[in-house]
């Protein structure tokens, strides 16, 4: 402590003295307290440095600082910014304010891998004191802004906590109850995930001391506390003042509410660091400390760290940053996204915008506006500057014991403008569906003022008028409707959404929406706008299309979002509608940009990321392989992505993913064969792998507990389904067959499952399945089993849809044949199989049981089902005789061609006479006898119809 | 104490009354006793920072804005609406506002199916009419008419359970500030008789049952009359800590009852309330939700009801096992759905509680079990 008593503080240190003395009985902590307030303030003055202490949204902080820096005119500003964000600032000219300055890192070296991506914002309004020194350094020639805050680096390196914290604004809105209140908004979400900074948080730093200055201060939060007690009467101060106040305040938190360790630690860090960069800047520059401004939050100002000043020692060494590459960039911010972030009770930066406005207005104090700054109308040129603040005392004059004694400065009351306010929102109301009349306006000015009375002000503050205006006109709360209190934040001002001007954009932002231009939409503006696509008649759009289709697959639902049009593999619209709204979702169009330049790099990035995962399973590179070819034209990449399944699939040892590999490969595969000139050589190379792959793993499967007979049916119709392929590449049957005499199921349902397989491998007929079937139903011990055989019989006709008609029998003779205490229980399991897992063979079903069971009631009654009607016919095996051979025996030239080429020789014999392939014919004769007659008049050789 | 079973806010606190006029300098609007700073203090107690030489004490709990709104209403041209779910205290905050300022809180009219316009305005002494005539003297105000005659402020109980045509009565009382009786001869210039007019200070406060606001609404021309404060649940668990334990003190005060309320059952009953709520607010229907709105005035009834039952069928001591029958005594009021809820309560939510924590829950348990099966 430093604590000679000629500073100019030693009337003010004897009074806190004698009053530590009455209150406290004796020298003891409070007097301590006190003191080391003044000490702290004492300190801060005579620092040869100056000192600006801000506080964040605060009206009066911005006017100081536009005062002092007219009037001071600084050759150097340090600002308390993390300093890697300095040359963005140049680009806040292109947009509107509020912006926030971010900083992004989406690969993270140096961290936790789970806290990746890594963003940090630094909100800028233009009702800031940060945003007046930024405006003045930047357009003034000579002046130098210095960044001195640790860098976004730094941020994470020293929050130690930032994996296992709950998000800043949860834990703020239940402290303040304005914040907490009304349904969240989606301009709250602006900021996304990133931790957010201020410059200047001033706050006190355990609830327990807010909720004791909230209470014996009668206002409901912190904001209105603010606004009270220190913003209004600040009001007009002069610079010293201003700055002993603000200093005072900054140590009063500091000293009676440090908070907790970690964060004082952090502050106190930041503290040397910032102080060590403007050392380091002073010695390279030769700055005179006399002619800068260093800018910080007034809890900064209090500092005690032993580097603090000019004169500070010097051994804070600063840390090196990871290795992480930081992005940066601006992204759109609002005020209801700077209140959610920080806690700040809900409307409070708007109300302090338009205190700032007013505060302008009325001191005529010319604010600094960076030269082309987008928004707000161009102040008009006023002839008078500010008027002359009295010639600035020594710094060091005590200032603190006339304000600290004063009574409350009380505002005037403003007549006018609360009558203006009254008119307003009852018309605002009016416009919302409130049945809201002029008597309303009365009775809202009356309850204004007598409100502002109980509550000690001489004028109705903002928020006395917000109570006024809900008690006296909201009568009904309509869900959907907006309520009184949100209006009223509305018409003071109101949430102000900021915008990213073009220039300032990323390049893929740009690139984005010049390629998007021949839309001829307004896409920078906020809401959303229909975008309509005749591609027919316009297919230079095609190129918008396809940048639309991008935007869906990179950007949050409902940025793009398509009416109609479709695009799926081998499918193009002719029209197409669309819902932008790449206005609103601007900050996640700035994000991407800092993955890439275009956003085909990017999808190409995010493909290949996802498809060399080490999580990643065949079924997700796959999905990749398809998004290639949807969207990126180009076949190098799907070939690429295309080999790395391969290579996935190979060493796969599951077959969790079965049904999905199985529907991805049919559909890449008829879309290579239907569009494009051939399939690429990796999707042959990745069947064969496949069909290998799987008649190993089958045998292990049927047994498998965890394998789910979905998946072991999709194994069998991947394997049935691309056998031609297949064997056309040189995989051989036998290796099928093998597997599936290896497999020996052990529950009802794989069971069927193998016994369908056996159907289609001609292992076993059909009769003999349907003998089985009857087995089961006449076996009273296996009975109540025979449902999780049909189950099995469902999910089969995935790889043998020709079964169809044997799963109807079998089902049918479950419903006539089963006792209801088996069939009734099963029922419902039945349907919700039916409908979850087998939805697309649920048509099949219903298509072949439409075919077998008669059309109309009547016919009902002379119906007998076919598998009653025409007992065996067919006692062989199917596919194994001669059945059928008939026209083979007539026109043997081609198969003696094939078995000459194969090289095969046989001779042919005769077939039994009277043997199963002669049945349908001699009962239907006329359309052999037909056949019989064309190819009596077909010259021999010739295969083609004479038509 | 008074010899009263319940002595209205002005008699109980008049002491208090007493002084806080004694020593309140600030400007008072009308006719008022006490000026709007002192009525607040009156309602909401008394901090060490407002440098008063005695301490007042809290009477209702609740956000502090309610209570400024409240106060500035009356001093405006309006009528306060207070509505809230039963049990919030609105008719509590009525009495106190009423006792405060105008030193009266018996000038209610209590809304009902059978409220006439006679209740509102006046009615006749037939006896007297018969004997002399119709005239002042035979005339009986309403408790609205006294209130306007003396410039105080009329309360109106459950304004929307009385019909359309009994609440339309209002709007002329609130507009024009006075009743005409056509019955009595107009007086010339004077002014004569017939007309009531209000003096200043009058002023209505109505109460109105959230949950029945479909009953009978209120016109539009009524409602522009009528400044509306609206009353949530208390759902702040430390604040209906201190309303359970402050009004429960008063009720043993009242029946002179020695019994000693450990704050671990305090805590069991705030808790046990905080499940049902968040239950009935999770609930799809109204068949799965209990049909008592679980307000604090509630959770006071059941309170009350197990320090009676503990103080005269009891050991003279409050155990959970009486919490838990006075809980489900007092909240089970349909038979299958409330019972069903509570059994479900007891089961998913105290059970697995009982063993985790156990402390007073297994009691609980215990107690609501045999409660249910006497009442099923």
């Amino acid at each position: 402590m430093s604590g000679p008593h000629e500073t100019p503080f030693a009337t003010l240190r004897g009074q806190l003295h004698e009053a530590a003395a009455a209150f406290a009985d004796g020298p003891d902590a409070l007097e301590g307290l006190l003191l080391g307030m003044v000490d702290d303030v004492d300190r801060a003055v005579r620092e040869p440095l100056e000192i600006f202490p801000v506080c964040h949204h605060s009206p009066s902080s911005a006017l100081a600082m536009a005062r002092r820096l007219r009037e001071k005119r600084p050759k150097v500003v340090y600002l308390e910014l993390c300093e890697d964000m300095a040359p963005l600032l140049t680009e806040l000219r292109n947009c509107r304010l509020p912006v926030a300055v971010q900083a992004f890192a989406g690969d993270i070296d140096g961290f936790p891998a789970e806290w990746a991506p890594l963003s940090v914002v630094a909100p800028i309004t233009e009702a800031s004191a940060e945003y007046q020194a930024i405006a003045y350094a930047l357009d003034t020639p000579g002046v130098e802004l210095v960044l001195v805050d640790r860098s976004s680096d730094h941020v994470f390196q020293w929050d130690g906590r930032y994996g296992e914290r709950s998000p800043q604004a949860g834990a703020d809105a239940e402290e303040a109850p304005g914040a907490a209140a009304g349904p969240p908004k989606t301009e709250a979400g602006l900021h996304g995930e990133a931790v957010g900074l201020e410059i200047g948080d001033l706050r006190p730093r355990f609830a327990e001391l807010e909720e004791h200055l909230l209470r014996h201060g009668k206002v409901r939060h912190w904001s209105e506390w603010w606004h009270q007690y220190v913003e209004v009467p600040l009001g007009d101060s002069d610079h010293a003042t201003y700055r002993q106040v603000m200093f005072l305040i900054g140590s009063l938190f500091r000293r009676l509410a440090p908070g907790d360790g970690d964060r004082v630690r952090v502050d106190e860090d930041r503290e040397r660091y910032m102080w060590t960069r403007m050392r380091e800047h002073l010695a390279s520059s030769g700055a005179d400390p006399a002619d800068c401004l260093y800018v910080c939050g007034a809890f900064h100002a209090a500092s005690r760290v032993a580097e603090f000043g000019v004169a500070g020692s010097g051994s804070f060494a600063v840390p090196p940053r990871t290795a992480t590459t930081w992005q940066h960039g601006l992204i759109p911010s609002s005020h209801t996204a700077i209140e959610a972030q920080f806690g700040l009770a809900s409307g409070s930066v708007s109300i302090a915008a338009t205190q700032w406005a007013k505060n302008l207005k009325r001191t005529r104090v010319q604010p600094y506006r960076l030269a082309g700054q987008e928004g707000e109308k161009k102040p008009k040129a006023t002839k008078a500057v500010a008027p002359a603040v009295a010639a600035v005392e020594a710094a060091g004059s005590d200032r603190l014991s006339g304000f600290l004694r004063q009574p409350p400065v009380l505002d005037g009351l403003d007549e006018a403008e609360l009558l203006s306010w009254s008119v307003e929102i009852v018309r605002a109301a009016r416009r919302n569906g409130y049945a809201a009349s002029t008597a309303d306006a009365i009775a809202v000015f009356e309850t204004s003022i007598l409100l502002a009375g109980v509550r000690d002000r001489a004028k109705p503050t903002p928020y006395d008028f917000q109570d006024a205006a809900v008690t006296c006109i909201e009568k009904d709360v309509v869900p959907g409707r907006r309520d009184v209190g949100r209006l009223v934040e509305i018409m003071m001002g109101g949430d102000r959404t900021g915008r990213v001007g073009y220039e300032a954009l990323p390049p893929l932002a740009r690139d984005v929406h010049d390629r998007l231009a021949p839309l001829e939409l307004k896409l920078h503006q906020r809401g959303v706008r229909r975008a309509l696509l005749d591609l027919a008649s316009r297919p230079d759009l095609y190129a918008c299309s396809d940048v639309l289709w991008i935007l869906r697959r990179l950007m949050p639902p409902g940025a793009a979002r398509p009416i109609m049009g479709e695009r799926r593999l081998g499918e193009r619209s002719v029209q197409e509608s669309w819902d932008l709204s790449l206005g609103t979702h601007q900050r996640a169009l700035i994000e991407l940009g800092y993955e890439g330049v275009s956003i085909e790099q990017v999808l190409e990035q995010r493909l290949r990321r996802a498809a060399y995962d080490a999580q990643a399973t065949t079924a997700t590179v796959l999905a990749t392989v398809e998004d290639s070819a949807l969207y990126l034209r180009g076949r190098r990449l799907t070939d690429e992505l295309g080999d790395r399944a391969l290579h996935v699939l190979a060493a796969e040892r599951s077959v969790d993913g079965a049904p999905e590999v199985l529907r991805r490969v049919r559909g890449l595969l008829a879309y290579y064969r239907t569009g494009e000139p051939g399939p690429p050589p990796w999707i042959g190379a990745f069947v064969k792998t496949g069909y290998a792959h799987y008649c190993t793993l089958l045998p292990a499967a049927f047994t498998d507990e965890d394998a789910t007979v979905g998946q072991v049916a999709a194994m069998l119709g991947f394997l049935f389904s691309m056998e031609s392929l297949a064997l056309s590449l040189g995989c051989n049957r036998a290796q099928l067959e093998l597997a599936v005499a290896q497999s020996r199921p052990t529950t009802p349902e794989k069971r069927a499952l193998l016994w369908a397989a056996q159907v289609q491998l001609g292992t076993l007929s059909r009769t003999e399945l349907r003998e089985r079937c009857g087995e089961l139903l006449d076996d009273p011990l296996v009975l109540p089993a025979y449902p999780r055989y049909l189950s099995g019989f469902v999910h089969a006709l995935e790889p043998v849809p020709g079964l169809a008609d044997v799963v109807v029998e079998a089902v049918s003779n479950a419903f006539g044949r089963l006792p209801d205490p088996v069939l009734l229980p099963w029922l419902p399991t039945l349907i919700s199989t039916l409908r979850s897992s087998a939805a697309e063979l649920a048509p099949l079903l219903i298509r072949e049981a439409g075919r077998v069971f008669p059309g109309r009631l009547a016919e009902l009654d002379a119906w007998v089902p076919p598998w009653r009607e025409a007992p065996a016919a067919d006692t062989r095996p199917g596919g194994r005789g001669a059945g059928g051979a008939a026209l083979l025996f007539a026109h043997p030239g081609t198969l003696d061609a094939v078995a000459e080429l194969l090289g095969c020789d046989g001779s042919w014999t005769t077939p039994a006479v009277g043997s199963a392939s002669g049945a349908l014919p001699a009962r239907h004769p006329d359309a052999a006898a037909a056949w019989e007659a064309l190819l009596a008049v077909q010259p021999k050789g010739s295969t083609a119809p004479a038509r | 104490m008074s010899d009263l079973l319940r002595a209205p806010a002005e008699t109980k606190y008049a002491e208090e009354l007493d002084w806080l006029e004694s020593i309140d300098d600030s400007p008072k609007p009308f006719s008022w006793r006490l000026s709007p700073k002192m009525v607040r203090l009156f309602v909401l107690g008394s901090e060490r920072a407002d440098g008063l030489d005695r301490e007042v004490s809290q009477k209702w709990f609740g956000d502090r804005s309610f209570v400024e709104r409240s106060i500035v209403t009356l001093a405006s041209d309006r009528g306060l609406l207070l509505i809230g779910d039963p049990g919030t205290g609105k008719s509590w905050l009525a009495e106190l506002l009423s006792a405060a300022i105008s030193r009266n809180s018996t000038l209610v009219v209590q809304g009902t199916a059978g409220t006439t316009e006679d209740h509102i305005k006046y009615s006749w002494n037939v006896s007297m009419v018969i004997a002399k005539g119709q005239s002042r003297e035979s005339m009986i105000p309403s408790p609205i008419m006294t209130a306007m005659e003396a410039g105080a402020i009329g309360r109106f109980e459950e304004l929307t359970r009385s019909t359309s045509d009994v609440q339309d009565a209002l709007i002329s009382i609130l507009s024009e500030k006075y009743i005409s009786v056509p019955e009595l001869q107009s007086g010339g210039e004077a002014g004569g008789d017939n007309i009531v007019f209000a003096k200043p200070g009058f002023s209505v406060i109505a109460t109105a049952n959230s949950r029945d606001r479909g009953v009978n609404d209120l016109s539009s021309a009524l409602k522009r009359r009528f400044n509306f404060v609206r009353i949530p649940v208390m759902t702040n668990k430390k604040s209906e800590a201190e309303i359970v334990r402050f009004r429960t003190e008063e009720l043993l005060r009242r029946h002179a009852i020695d019994l000693d309320v450990p704050p671990t059952l305090l805590d069991v009953l705030l808790q046990s309330f905080a499940d049902l709520r968040a239950s009935a607010a999770a609930a799809g229907s109204d068949d799965e939700k209990l049909e008592s709105a679980l307000s604090t005035a509630e959770q006071i009834g059941v309170l009350e009801d197990a320090v009676l039952h503990s103080n005269f069928f009891g050991e003279s001591a409050l155990t959970a096992r009486t919490l838990a029958s006075s809980l489900v005594g007092s909240l089970a009021r349909r038979d299958p759905e409330d019972l069903t809820i509570f059994n479900k309560y007891l089961h998913g939510v105290v059970e697995p509680r009982s063993k985790q924590e156990g402390g007073s829950w297994p009691e609980f348990l215990d107690g609501g079990r045999d409660a249910i099966a006497t009442l099923s």
